[in-house]
């Protein structure tokens, strides 16, 4: 891969976003960083310029998404041939990148960071590990090969996964749609173990409540999805 | 003509009036103006011909007249209702591509804090 484009998400982690720019480029010193500020009322954006990261910033906030799908057109445009998607807060590891790089290499589509693959498995709360442990049970079936951490944010793709997705892209939470869609177009879905780390600042924005509602509508979009054409 | 008719013919003439006004200041799609004048023109229709009701729920099998008038008027509305969720879809489909590309259009690079998208540098390359 000659040139990774490595991407943030970030909305309002101004306190977060320069310290894991700056690892980043330390990591993988040949990969663009490309902060997506997902509409965020702090200074993520001016910060992250300023590590060393190209930013684009949407005027309004439209999810994990949106700023997915944005990455993933950025890349199209500027002859990037793979991207890796993690969060702006720090948790995913830096120094898991090359992990993903090495799998899009070898020849995966989709390269699925998995907090509970390797030595330290990841803990999640209580809720979100029965939430995580339905939807990967469902996911194992529907995909017909196990899946381990079906809402990992921390991805990779390949040229031809950055063409589907840039174009058709799920709503609102799509990491778990987006791995089905992968495996119902033929695209080499495969899963690498990650690293987490503690979030150092800000909280999550994910509820009790939300999750529930998050849960739902995952349901919803896999038995849609399992209505249309294989094929985009 | 009883009085309640007469109301209702009014009713719907000041409504085909405040439709064809919004309309003629470009407020409206013509799809729902035709859509909101053809409401307003059987609103007067069911107003001047009253035996109609009765005829169609009959019609329907309906033993209380009025009852077939409110399930007209609720599967309209939600079609209605169904058909706007499709269209806030659309226009939030839009709006999101709009909001990439903007996004995209307007890169800034590090090096020069340069507001154009050809201008980013290609650091990896």
């Amino acid at each position: 891969m000659n040139r990774p484009l490595l991407t943030l998400l970030a909305h309002n982690e101004a306190a977060s976003i320069a310290g894991v720019v700056q690892e980043l480029r330390a990591q993988v010193p040949h990969a663009e960083v490309l902060v997506v500020d997902d509409g965020s009322t702090d200074d993520t954006g001016a910060v992250a310029l300023r590590a060393g990261a190209v930013v684009v910033r949407h005027l309004v906030n439209l999810g994990v998404a949106g700023g997915e799908s944005t990455a993933l057109m950025y890349a199209q445009r500027h002859g990037h041939d793979c991207v890796i998607r993690m969060d702006g807060d720090g948790q995913h590891d830096p120094g898991c990148v090359q992990d993903l790089l090495n799998a899009l290499s070898a020849g995966a589509d989709l390269v699925v960071g998995s907090r509970f693959l390797g030595e330290a498995g990841f803990r999640s709360t209580g809720v979100r590990r029965v939430g995580i442990a339905l939807l990967s049970g469902l996911l194992t079936r529907l995909c017909g090969a196990r899946v381990t951490d079906p809402t990992s944010g921390f991805r990779g793709f390949s040229p031809r996964a950055v063409e589907l997705f840039s174009t058709t892209y799920p709503h609102d939470y799509p990491e778990p749609e987006s791995v089905l869609m992968a495996y119902r177009r033929g695209l080499r879905v495969c899963e690498v173990p990650v690293r987490m780390r503690p979030r150092r600042f800000g909280k999550s924005s994910l509820t009790p409540l939300r999750s529930a509602l998050y849960m739902a509508k995952v349901f919803t979009a896999l038995s849609l999805e399992l209505l249309r054409p294989r094929s985009p | 003509m009883n009085r309640s008719s007469v109301i209702i013919l009014v009713l719907a003439g000041l409504f085909a009036l405040q439709v064809i006004i919004a309309a003629r200041r470009r407020r409206t799609h013509e799809w729902h103006t035709i859509l909101w004048l053809m409401v307003s023109v059987v609103t007067a229709a069911l107003a001047i011909w009253r035996p109609a009701i009765d005829e169609i729920a009959s019609a329907m099998g309906i033993y209380y007249p009025p009852s077939a008038l409110f399930l007209a008027c609720l599967s309209g509305l939600l079609w209605l209702v169904y058909r706007l969720s499709l269209e806030v879809a659309d226009q939030r489909r839009a709006i999101r591509r709009l909001v990439q590309e903007v996004a995209i259009l307007n890169a800034r690079a590090p090096s020069a804090n340069s507001v154009h998208d050809d201008a980013v540098p290609a650091r990896a390359s």
